[in-house]
């Protein structure tokens, strides 16, 4: 019975654990460009999700033309964060930058039954003008059979939404 | 009265243009079969014939589909007839072009399709010998014409390197080829080619090579270094990069550090036979300014957007629906004044009001200044002002893409580099810089200089560019806000005036001269110069 105690405490603490440590947005998503945004300045993007307990890691592949370039957010579900290079998918053929040495205040949450990653983040760009903060909504949702995920990116300067669209990477594809 | 008839018709003579005589021709008009299995054989060597037959007289011209990148072949033939008075012939088959023009060959050389650089070295060849460029199909061809053998590089090149056998070809030829012209005869490589320059190159005896600029091909980039170092002062470098080694950032940068001047395309056509004309007598250059010289523009609480196209007008916009709607700058490739008079002369005959022309790149041609000798830069500014002068320009558009990826990347210009174009161009109004985005923005007296905020790609939804071009307004919430856009050479005006009516806020489109005012009058933008921390996609070349 005492042993029996003790594996019903070691479940109940670890299960709670194993529904974090992984999600089902976790993953290799391709971005399906005929059913996107157009996104000046990248041929190809892949966003790899892996999730750690409370912590997310959103790393973007990118590549333009034959030059490759991969970088990672990573945030974290419980609290705010402040990130420096943050990376932002931008329209590259327009003078936005990140600002040098710009923080980026990272909020995130899942909802939808943990099957939306919502984020938001407020980063600082360097505009012609000099520098100026934008607000960025998005929000990671998976869509019903698990084998497509929606972006969906809201600019506080921009009037209509930005959809991305993904198709999940896999063996066999 | 019998006295006062000549002197009437003395009057009226003088005030008509003097009149060209007249002269003939010939033409033949090309279909876009460039495929090597195909079409191309055949005008490889009608291109060679082109070159020899337009040695002494413009003899031989080429009609190009308008599908065809350079668009002005049709509209430039008529205004050879209109303007020129040229009568022309149309040659309707090789055989007719080779029965005409065979006497202006002492022979041929054979080409083989199966080693690619051989095309270059033929041409080489054709240069120097005055010598047909054949295939082994059209031997036959030419012997029938009464053409006898020159050379034959069947064989000489197998298995050998591109670096080797343009090596070999330096050994060879260098000595005797033009020093103030190279033809990198690069563009399309492999099942397509396209040499329409090569005219050209034949006619005024070049070096033909599509040597690579790729530090990855070492043995290449070390052999088209030694060559451009043995270039006189002032050397242009025609053509274009091969598409299958390198880049255009790389060639551009590495004959920049030569100072020397790039003027492309690889399919340019014709200019054997344009760089025989003149302006016609009274032609006279008058740019379709907004503004006076000293007069003083203030800028009111709006976004001021001015649009301009550098792809060189003659593959662009210019003859696409819609210009004349919407001011437009258009970046004139100013060194046509010495080998395409009559194209730039048709294109200021054909300009709008809302046409207005700058000068560039950078200089007298194609160059990164970034990467032009301190010591080369103020005699290449000087010759880019004696241009801009003819040309009645104002403003001088920049483009250092040595940094960059393509069109997008780092397009930023050093503060030394600035420094320098202050010093070189004092009477300008001012400059613009970039070609994708950049952030290099400076303002001297009355002179700003402003990088574009924004390059439209062609195949960009337009309900994007809106809603980019907002996006851009909202953050530069300043006002006046000054919005360069670059428009890429494929884009049509009709589909900018759609977009020009999806803008917020007060926006005005105005000429680039005026922009170039107003911004001088209230500077809401950062001065800012490259930062050496910016990434960098090529560092450049050691010498």
């Amino acid at each position: 019975m005492p042993r029996l105690h003790c594996l019903t405490v070691l479940l109940g603490f670890l299960l709670p654990l194993a529904s974090f440590a992984s999600s089902p947005l976790d993953g290799r998503w391709r971005l399906d460009p005929t059913r996107s945004s157009a996104l000046d300045g990248w041929t190809h993007w892949d966003l790899v999700i892996t999730t750690d307990g409370t912590q997310v890691n959103l790393q973007h592949d990118m590549q333009w033309r034959s030059t490759k370039r991969s970088a990672t957010n990573t945030i974290d579900t419980r609290h705010s964060s402040k990130i420096a290079n943050f990376f932002r998918v931008e329209q590259r053929h327009m003078a936005l930058y990140p600002a040098k040495g710009g923080l980026t205040t990272v909020k995130a949450a899942w909802i939808d039954g943990d099957r939306t990653l919502r984020l938001e983040a407020d980063t600082p760009i360097e505009i012609s003008q000099g520098e100026e903060n934008m607000r960025i909504y998005s929000e990671y949702r998976l869509l019903e059979g698990d084998r497509s995920l929606v972006l969906i990116e809201l600019h506080s300067s921009r009037p209509q939404p930005l959809v991305y669209r993904f198709t999940k990477v896999t063996p066999e594809n | 009265m019998r006295r006062l008839i000549p002197f009437i018709l003395l009057t009226v003579c003088a005030a008509l243009p003097a009149a060209e005589p007249a002269r003939s021709a010939f033409v033949m008009r090309w279909n876009l079969d460039w495929n090597v299995t195909g079409g191309l054989p055949e005008k490889v060597m009608l291109l060679s014939l082109q070159g020899l037959a337009n040695r002494k007289s413009p003899q031989f011209y080429v009609i190009h589909p308008p599908e065809y990148q350079w668009e002005i072949t049709a509209p430039l033939y008529s205004f050879y007839e209109r303007k020129h008075g040229v009568r022309f012939t149309e040659l309707k088959t090789a055989k007719d072009a080779l029965n005409k023009f065979s006497s202006a060959a002492r022979g041929y050389v054979v080409w083989d399709p199966a080693v690619p650089a051989t095309m270059n070295v033929a041409f080489t060849i054709a240069g120097l010998e005055d010598a047909l460029v054949v295939t082994p199909a059209l031997i036959s061809t030419a012997e029938s014409h009464g053409l006898k053998s020159i050379d034959d590089l069947r064989g000489r090149y197998d298995g050998q390197t591109d670096a080797e056998i343009y090596g070999d070809a330096a050994r060879r030829y260098w000595a005797r080829c033009n020093h103030d012209a190279f033809m990198l005869m690069g563009g399309h490589a492999g099942a397509v080619r396209m040499p329409g320059m090569a005219d050209w190159g034949v006619r005024q005896r070049m070096f033909f090579n599509d040597l690579s600029a790729n530090p990855k091909h070492a043995a290449e980039l070390a052999l088209a270094q030694k060559l451009l170092a043995q270039l006189n002062d002032g050397a242009t470098v025609f053509g274009w990069h091969s598409y299958g080694k390198d880049t255009e950032e790389q060639w551009t940068t590495l004959l920049s550090g030569y100072g020397l001047k790039m003027e492309g395309l690889h399919n340019l056509p014709n200019l054997s036979f344009n760089c025989q004309f003149t302006f016609t007598p009274g032609f006279k250059f008058t740019n379709n300014h907004h503004t006076t010289p000293g007069e003083k523009l203030v800028a009111g609480p709006k976004v001021y957007l001015s649009f301009v196209q550098s792809d060189s007008i003659g593959i662009g916009v210019w003859t696409k629906p819609g210009r004349g709607k919407l001011p437009f700058a258009w970046q004139v490739t100013m060194n046509w004044t010495k080998f395409s008079p009559a194209a730039l002369e048709y294109f200021h005959e054909s300009a709008t009001p809302n046409d207005y022309f700058i000068g560039g790149l950078s200089g007298p041609g194609y160059m990164y200044p970034n990467h032009i000798p301190a010591a080369k830069f103020p005699g290449l500014m000087k010759e880019a002002r004696t241009l801009m002068a003819e040309l009645d320009e104002h403003a001088l558009e920049i483009m250092d893409n040595s940094a960059a990826d393509g069109n997008v990347g780092n397009a930023d210009l050093t503060k030394e580099t600035v420094d320098r174009y202050y010093a070189a161009f004092p009477d300008v109004i001012g400059f613009i810089n970039g070609y994708g985005p950049a952030r290099t923005r400076d303002l001297r007296d009355t002179r700003p200089m402003i990088s574009y905020d924004y390059y439209i790609d062609p195949r960009r939804p337009r309900s994007e560019v809106a809603a980019d071009l907002n996006e851009l307004i909202a953050l530069n919430s300043k006002r006046p806000y000054f919005l360069l856009v670059h428009v890429r050479e494929s884009n049509d005006v009709n589909s900018l005036v759609e977009v020009v009516k999806q803008l917020d806020g007060p926006v005005e489109v105005v000429p680039l001269d005026v922009f170039l005012k107003l911004a001088a009058s209230r500077k809401t933008y950062t001065t800012r110069y490259q930062d050496p921390d910016d990434p960098k996609h090529f560092e450049g070349y050691r010498k």
